[in-house]
């Protein structure tokens, strides 16, 4: 294999790392955050391939008007503008309310456990 | 020749020049090229994305499709909203984290092979131009529309324009022609809006109604557009996962200054973009309500005339001045538009040229700063003019194929790479290898033999999908894995994942 290359805005900083990887509040970041990413996935995914899927293979069900002049399709497709503008809102409050202290304190042990940042 | 959309048109040159001029002082180092320094606000990021990510086939081909084929226009433009999500769960706060300048920064960083940049290298400068062909044949059609000059001279006049701004004012001259053209799209889509809804007391329903009575109820369904399910099926994954494979808008990431303000930019795209996306179905029921369904297909066999039509008709009809001022700006915004696209275009493939190919494999990263911004503005140019030859070259080609392409390619091969570097332990440089290789590979091959392409066999081929993303994405998948797990195991690579999970997490070191 090649040798490595290094990259040109790189510097080590020996310990903070290894010592912030093993530390509990990474862990339970890791944890908490992998599991509320997944959640949010799977919501996004059931939401727009089903879209996908019903208008691709279910056509004339989408015609059924379900409200007013708009039929199932038109609705579900406006269901993806709220469900899209859901996620991003949710996103960002538990992101900032859950998480971004967790980060602080990871951030923080790393700092005192040697390395600088 | 429309006077006063070229007056309006001289008036957002004069301002997007001046911001490249007052750009250029303040564009020094490398990273000032690459990212304006990282200092813009998630506000003003996220109009620049929006106006990164709204081509001219956002700003007129929705309105036009929903026009023309109904519900498959609206779902045309929903996708790049979802698009987004995507984005937002997945990319953009660890892509901040662990990258300086450009999405190969994210592999080199993981894997530390030349090789692997090579080949992300190669994948996104691909994308960069399949993505910018279209884009300057389509601003040379629209300013020889607005003008009346001949095609070449308004491919160069296009090429001209983002070479000034990219070469002169780096990414934050870029980012300020994305949020002014961002501004002026928006502004443009809320005076039709709201004159659109005047006409039927504010009820947006009646609009449906209407289109519906006067184009008959096929109009409200689904395949009037995308025939074929599967490839309404492969649109919608290509544009779930593409545009986090773009390098142009996720360079945009880069601008600011921490992972938390990249994350309320990606809010705030969604947002702006999100609401005009949604504007454009509107829209498109409003011109089948207003100007009827027979009216908007002469002349106008890809819809892109619709809403410049719309906006005629809703200013007061054709001769006169409102009308006028109505088709005036919105042509005008429509090059702009244009103009905003490429520059990013343009910028991003110099970030790959100059960072990736010239500073991080051929110089092993011993270049100075001086030259390294020299170098990142020559080839700035050089990919312009290299812009213009092929816009030129486009004429009268069918390039919309290399709209499906870039994005195909995009989704197949740089969103699996990248995601993988930053998720899976396992993944090695054979792993970005196989799956760059077999994603383009693949994405090309289908799109030629396919219903778009130069190479299509006729109905009777087995190959009927104009969009590769439902095969080739999995393929690109599949390369990834199959050349991690029988290439060399990398136990360095390895052993460091915890290194770059710490990073990815938590941004530390980024900007070292």
């Amino acid at each position: 294999m090649a040798e490595p290359v290094k990259m040109s805005a790189d510097s080590n900083i020996p310990g903070a790392w290894i010592k912030g990887v093993e530390s509990m509040e990474f862990k339970t970041l890791i944890a908490t955050r992998t599991k509320f990413i997944y959640f949010m996935l799977f919501i996004f995914c059931v939401g727009f391939v089903g879209l996908s899927l019903l208008l691709s293979f279910q056509r004339s069900l989408m015609g059924l008007k379900v409200f007013g002049p708009l039929n199932l399709g038109f609705v579900l497709i406006i269901a993806n503008y709220i469900m899209a503008w859901a996620i991003a809102i949710i996103y960002a409050r538990v992101s900032e309310r859950d998480h971004d202290p967790l980060i602080a304190a990871v951030i923080a042990q790393a700092r005192k456990a040697g390395g600088k940042s | 020749m429309n006077w006063i959309s070229i007056g309006i048109f001289a008036v957002i040159m004069a301002l997007t020049l001046w911001v490249t001029a007052w750009s250029s002082g303040r564009t020094r180092t490398a990273s000032e090229f690459y990212t304006g320094g990282k200092g813009l606000t998630a506000a003003q990021n996220g109009f620049a994305l929006a106006g990164d990510w709204c081509s001219a086939a956002a700003f007129l081909g929705f309105t036009g499709l929903t026009a023309l084929f109904g519900m498959d226009g609206a779902f045309y433009a929903v996708g790049p909203l979802l698009a987004f999500c995507t984005v937002l769960l997945l990319i953009a706060e660890p892509l901040r984290n662990t990258g300086t300048y450009t999405m190969g920064d994210v592999i080199l960083y993981r894997m530390r092979q030349p090789s692997a940049l090579w080949a992300s290298a190669v994948g996104a400068i691909i994308i960069n131009l399949a993505y910018m062909i279209p884009q300057m044949a389509g601003g040379g059609v629209l300013i020889k529309l607005l003008f009346g000059l001949r095609y070449d001279v308004s491919v160069v006049l296009v090429g001209i324009g983002m070479i000034l701004y990219v070469a002169i004012g780096g990414m934050l001259a870029t980012s300020w022609v994305q949020i002014i053209k961002a501004v002026l799209m928006l502004g443009a889509g809320l005076i039709i809006l709201v004159l659109a809804l005047a006409g039927v007391n504010f009820n947006p329903l009646t609009l449906f109604e209407s289109a519906e009575a006067k184009a008959g109820a096929a109009f409200m369904l689904p395949g009037n557009l995308l025939k074929n399910p599967w490839d309404e099926l492969s649109l919608g994954l290509a544009i779930m996962l593409g545009l986090a494979g773009l390098p142009h808008v996720m360079t945009r990431f880069y601008t600011v200054p921490d992972a938390k303000t990249a994350r309320k930019s990606v809010i705030w795209v969604m947002f702006l973009a999100g609401s005009f996306f949604f504007c454009t179905t509107i829209f498109g029921m409003a011109a089948v309500h207003y100007l009827g369904p027979q009216a908007l297909r002469v002349g106008n066999p890809g819809g892109n005339l619709t809403l410049p039509l719309l906006a005629e008709f809703l200013g007061g009809g054709k001769g006169t001045l409102g009308g006028q001022i109505m088709v005036g700006f919105v042509s005008a915004v429509a090059v702009a538009t244009i103009l905003a696209v490429v520059a990013g275009l343009t910028l991003a493939t110099s970030g790959t040229i100059a960072n990736d190919i010239y500073v991080n494999l051929i110089m092993k990263g011993k270049v100075e700063e001086k030259s390294q911004v020299m170098v990142a503005r020559l080839s700035s140019i050089g990919i312009g003019i290299f812009a213009i030859v092929l816009g030129i070259l486009a004429e009268g080609v069918n390039v919309a194929i290399l709209v499906f392409l870039a994005i195909g390619i995009a989704a197949s091969t740089n969103f699996p790479v990248v995601a993988l570097s930053i998720f899976w332990r396992r993944f090695t440089t054979a792993g970005v290898i196989g799956g760059v290789a077999l994603g383009l590979v693949s994405a090309l091959y289908l799109v030629l033999i396919g219903p778009a392409g130069k190479f299509y066999a006729g109905p009777e081929g087995w190959w009927q999908i104009a969009n590769p993303t439902i095969v080739s994405l999995p393929l690109g998948i599949l390369g990834a894995i199959l050349g991690s797990l029988l290439g060399t195991r990398d136990m360095e690579n390895e052993k460091r994942f915890d290194e770059v999970m710490f990073r990815t997490q938590t941004g530390i070191k980024s900007d070292v």
